[in-house]
């Protein structure tokens, strides 16, 4: 049995559903906020999450960031050495999307040079009809910055679990990777 | 003496930040470099090594792989604050264990800890820990 953690960083534009989602999340679904309220600063949340056909775990601690720009230098300096990061955007804002290059590189400037696994969230799949970022517009970005795609919405409860649960598998995959890796050093 | 396994002479590990059953932190005090201990994610990470005794440490050595940053910290008696010993950047080796012998002042300490600041990867180990008394 082991319990790995990692520090998972969501970041994205205001108001595109970082807190909704990461609260989904880890209230198991019981708690969608209608009314916004803006994150200032980080808002740091644990979850556990067990990893199928094991008994091992991975110990999320999720840094929810503010969007609004002033927070950001406050932000980058809660995050510590991130491991796994989430990018958020919303499916009805090509703006939000095309932010999140520069969001990703924020964090990665924080990595020292370790790699960092990720996802890119397309949230609010609910205002399908006011869409502005097409899925394949969104999937072939992801590709090329080797992070995960996936469409959410917190207000449906769609998916929301989706991101971090993949994020906890490939930091777990890592680990055993690297496990391997080591055990030939001895 | 270096490379004598720690628990051989009573040494025991008191406290670990990170823990998988296939690798436990008696592994870094067995002598064998075969065995080790892994941290299990997210720096900084921490492990204390008592000894039965005050030891007057000469030499601390350390078989690794992917440490960045290392503080080395002794106390001298169990509830006593940790006074800083030495801080090293340790080379990334590729392919390889890090060996690093690192001097210190020669004065009694009947606890080492170690802490991890960073790391070349998001886990790193720690294969054997020694001392020259
Ligand atoms: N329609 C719809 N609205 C959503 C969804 N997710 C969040 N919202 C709404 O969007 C607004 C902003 O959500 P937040 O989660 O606070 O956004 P945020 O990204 O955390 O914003 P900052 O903290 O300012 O960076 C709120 O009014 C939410 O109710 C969704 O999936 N669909
Ligand atoms: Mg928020």
């Amino acid at each position: 049995m082991v319990k790995l953690r990692a520090r998972c960083i969501v970041v994205g534009d205001a108001a595109v559903g970082k807190s909704a989602l990461s609260h989904m999340f880890c209230s198991d679904g019981s708690h969608f906020q209608k009314n916004y309220s803006m994150t200032a600063g980080v808002e740091l949340l644990v979850k556990s999450v067990n990893i199928p056909e094991t008994s091992d775990s991975v110990e999320l601690y999720i840094f929810d960031s503010a969007g609004r720009e002033t927070f950001v230098e406050a932000c980058e300096k809660m995050w510590g050495q991130p491991s796994v990061v989430c990018v958020v955007f919303e499916i009805s804002s090509l703006d939000s999307f095309n932010s999140c290059s520069r969001w990703l590189e924020r964090v990665r400037a924080q990595c020292n040079g370790l790699q960092l696994l990720g996802v890119l969230v397309g949230n609010k799949s609910d205002l399908a009809s006011r869409r502005e970022v097409e899925t394949t517009v969104a999937q072939e970005w992801a590709q090329e910055q080797g992070l995960q795609y996936l469409e959410t919405s917190a207000k449906e409860m769609e998916s929301c679990d989706a991101p971090f649960l993949s994020l906890a598998q490939a930091f777990y995959a890592l680990y055993q990777d690297r496990r391997q890796m080591i055990q030939r050093l001895g | 003496m270096l490379n004598t396994a720690l628990s051989s002479f009573g040494a025991q590990v008191v406290l670990v930040t990170s823990s998988d059953e296939n690798h436990p932190p008696e592994s870094m005090i067995d002598g064998n470099t075969e065995t080790f201990w892994l941290s299990t994610g997210m720096f900084p990470q921490e492990f204390i090594i008592r000894f039965p005794d005050n030891m007057k440490i000469s030499v601390i050595s350390i078989d690794s792989s992917n440490i960045k940053q290392l503080r080395i910290e002794k106390s001298t008696q169990e509830d006593e604050k940790f006074d800083l010993m030495a801080e090293k950047e340790f080379e990334h080796i590729e392919g390889g264990l890090q060996t690093n012998e690192i001097p210190v002042d020669g004065s009694n300490a009947t606890q080492l800890r170690f802490l991890i600041l960073s790391g070349y990867d998001h886990f790193v180990s720690v294969h054997r820990v020694g001392i020259q008394a």
